[in-house]
């Protein structure tokens, strides 16, 4: 896959993604599960669209058949008007374009915090090592990591473990972040620390983001449009526009637009909860 | 208002009162003492403000302090009083800050010691092993008694020219052991083995209880094995005893490195390719459970030289226990591990070399330390039944020649020795997992 090296005014041309139609059956023992109901969804170059559904609707279902751990049974998904995958296709191939930054974290614990940094540009063979290593330390010590390159993740806390991840998938110039739930286990106070670091992330460096929460006020406080999924099968309930100007910060939390957004999308998404209480679902 | 100098002893006193510095050696608290100084104060006497830059450290010497958290900190008790002996304004000390969290407000009249942080740093980092102990402490007091989020309470990490990454192993390490001189664990290892020779001695050479009159007593045993000319012919002084030993290792050395050569890529093998592991597993599991004492037959038959007899039923035991540990090791490692690696592009062997390896080894070590265990006890059985030399051999020809104490010496050595390859094969495992020692020591403190 060849990457154009770019910086600043070119990325906003990268990432758009075009969800047509994705139909995901589960069939593991001759029971057929739809997890995905005819899901189409249009995310613009340079948008942070929230995804938020009750907690095993089958929208990490839709992020692993972007990111290529999964196939889709029918349907088309297209980054930037290639086809990721399809019924002919129906795995798309993993790739540094689209990088996920995982539920639990996945920062390999037997490299420090630099070498997980550098272990894309190296393993692809994009970035010599000394290069890597310098640019790895310039970038974290832009996410107000320095000082820490040389600690194993295990040492850090949990927030700046998470920072050390979204920077290591930014070493890739990604076209697109794919997050799912990322900070779920973090505590709520750390959790307000993060979404602002991620949005000073966000305004430097501009990449789509395809962001999975079921925290209803993370998803409007970070995102330019909310997508409110159906519980299992899962597809677009309801799409929101947050009117709310970026660049952000937390004061927008206590401002009455965000009140208002608050009310007028809730009923939704409680709605959704309960029909998954309803029909216990599982986790997943 | 500044005290005169010549009240280092007081500021020494103040050092020793606080929490990081409780087990500090004279000779670091008298260079800490050395750039303090201490100050008074009068009641409501403001110390500094929130914000201001953080660069002076207070440890209370006498009289309290009024301790306030701004609020964007999200500490959950703002307010605090802190007493002689407490630590205050450490948020020099801290990861990434450089201002104040907090105001402080004396509330009665107080005597301070004040240490810049930035030199109260540079003298830590000039001790490597202490240095880095006393850090912890700061960072331990900090979690315990002010209630501010762990993420903002993580204390700087000592660096600095001479703190080389093989250096700070070595501190490492050499903070551990003095932590393990420190606890009651090996003095409590003392009282056990005491408690084991003294009852062996009591049963055997005061009681001669039923059962124990006929055995070699302690004293008897250490005076054969000390002897310079012992009665049974085997003595640390004998040459012959070292030959048996060096003979066992050196078995125990082959089948041992055979074993991990052939094991720990089965096992990875196994682990990485469910086809693979189809074919063997198996086969490997209908194996795995035969005795090794089943095999001497048909390794005779198959081994002319009684040697390779030896060696190939040393290897067959260990070989076992270290392809399984190995498979399990590779399939216990996280798939989000896997799935990130080829996202970051990482190509199928690239993720062998960087995933599977790395994240499989805390098992693998786990398997080699049974594997070398299993080696001992199987190399033994197979040295009762042939061979020449080697302390299997030993303990068995002195039952024949009615040589007792001999038998106990034999074992005792294989016990010794049996427990520094074991010990070896750990210290192997925590060099190449420094990752997993840190992590594993910071849980500890």
């Amino acid at each position: 896959m060849e990457m154009t090296k770019s910086s600043g005014a070119e990325v906003k041309t990268r990432g758009h993604i075009l969800i047509e139609d994705v139909v995901k059956v589960y069939d593991p023992e001759g029971a057929a599960v739809m997890a995905v109901d005819h899901c189409s969804l249009e995310i613009e170059a340079g948008e942070i669209c929230m995804i938020v559904g009750p907690s095993g609707c089958g929208k990490t279902t839709l992020l692993n058949a972007i990111a290529g751990f999964h196939e889709i049974t029918s349907g088309r998904i297209l980054l930037d008007g290639e086809v990721l995958c399809s019924a002919q296709k129906p795995r798309a191939e993993p790739g540094p374009d689209r990088i996920v930054v995982f539920q639990n974290g996945a920062l390999f614990p037997w490299k420090t915090n630099l070498e997980n940094v550098v272990f894309g540009p190296v393993m692809q063979g994009r970035m010599t090592k000394a290069e890597a290593l310098d640019r790895g330390r310039a970038m974290m010590a832009d996410a107000g990591l320095a000082g820490v390159e040389h600690n194993y993740p295990g040492e850090v806390s949990s927030g700046m473990r998470r920072r050390v991840e979204i920077v290591r998938a930014l070493m890739n110039n990604p076209a697109v972040l794919l997050l799912d739930e990322p900070y779920r286990a973090l505590d709520s106070l750390t959790k307000s620390v993060m979404h602002e670091a991620l949005l000073e992330i966000y305004y430097k460096n501009k990449v789509t983001i395809f962001f999975i929460t079921h925290d209803l006020e993370e998803a409007i406080f970070l995102g330019h449009r909310v997508a409110i999924m159906t519980t299992r099968p899962c597809k677009p309930k309801k799409l929101l526009t947050v009117d709310i100007p970026h660049p952000r910060d937390y004061s927008v939390l206590t401002s009455k637009r965000f009140r208002e957004l608050m009310q007028e999308t809730s009923e939704a998404v409680h709605e959704e909860a309960r029909k998954a209480f309803q029909a216990g679902e599982r986790e997943g | 208002m500044e005290v005169q100098a010549g009240q280092e002893h007081e500021a020494r006193a103040a050092l020793r009162e606080s929490a990081p510095f409780r087990d500090a050696s004279e000779r670091l608290l008298e260079r800490i003492a050395a750039v303090a100084r201490l100050v008074r104060v009068e009641q409501g006497a403001r110390i500094y403000g929130a914000g201001e830059v953080a660069d002076d450290l207070y440890i209370v010497a006498s009289g309290r302090v009024e301790h306030v958290f701004k609020r964007e900190v999200g500490a959950r008790e703002a307010l605090k009083r802190i007493g002689p002996g407490g630590v205050f304004g450490w948020a020099g000390l801290l990861l990434g800050q450089s201002a104040r969290l907090a105001s402080a407000t004396a509330v009665e009249p107080a005597t301070l010691l004040r240490i810049p942080a930035e030199d109260l740093v540079k003298i830590l980092e000039s001790e490597p092993v202490e240095g880095a102990a006393v850090m912890d402490r700061f960072g331990q007091m900090i979690q315990r008694d002010f209630t501010v989020p762990t993420f903002l309470a993580q204390v700087r990490r000592l660096s600095g020219a001479p703190l080389t990454e093989e250096m700070s192993r070595f501190s490492l390490t050499m903070y551990r052991i003095s932590l393990w001189v420190k606890s009651p664990r090996p003095y409590l290892m003392m009282i056990g083995f005491a408690i084991f020779l003294g009852t062996w001695y009591l049963a055997v050479e005061v009681w001669r209880l039923p059962r124990f009159r006929d055995m070699p007593g302690l004293t008897v045993v250490v005076k054969e094995w000390l002897s310079p000319n012992p009665t049974y012919g085997l003595s640390v002084y004998t040459a012959e005893y070292y030959q048996h030993i060096w003979v066992s290792i050196w078995r125990v050395t082959q089948a041992f490195f055979l074993a991990t050569a052939l094991g720990v890529p089965l096992g990875l093998l196994m682990g990485w390719s469910p086809r693979f592991k189809e074919y063997v597993f198996p086969i490997f599991e209908m194996l795995r459970p035969i005795p090794i004492l089943a095999w001497v037959p048909l390794a005779i038959v198959m081994f002319i030289a009684t040697e390779s007899a030896v060696i190939f039923l040393a290897f067959l035991a260990s070989f076992f226990a270290t392809a399984l540990n190995t498979m399990l090791g590779v399939q216990s490692i996280d798939e989000s591990y896997v799935r990130a690696a080829h996202c970051l592009g990482a190509k199928r062997w690239q993720v062998f070399r960087h995933v599977i390896i790395p994240g499989a080894l805390p098992f693998i070590f786990t398997g080699l330390q049974i594997s070398i265990g299993v080696c001992w006890f199987s190399l033994v059985a197979a040295e009762m039944v042939s061979g020449q030399y080697g302390l299997g051999y030993v303990i068995n020809t002195s039952y024949v020649m009615v040589r007792y104490p001999t038998i106990i010496i034999g074992m005792a050595t294989l016990g010794i020795v049996g427990y520094a390859t074991s010990a070896l094969v750990r210290i192997a495992g925590d060099y190449l997992m420094q990752w997993r020692v840190r992590e594993l020591a910071l849980s500890e403190g």
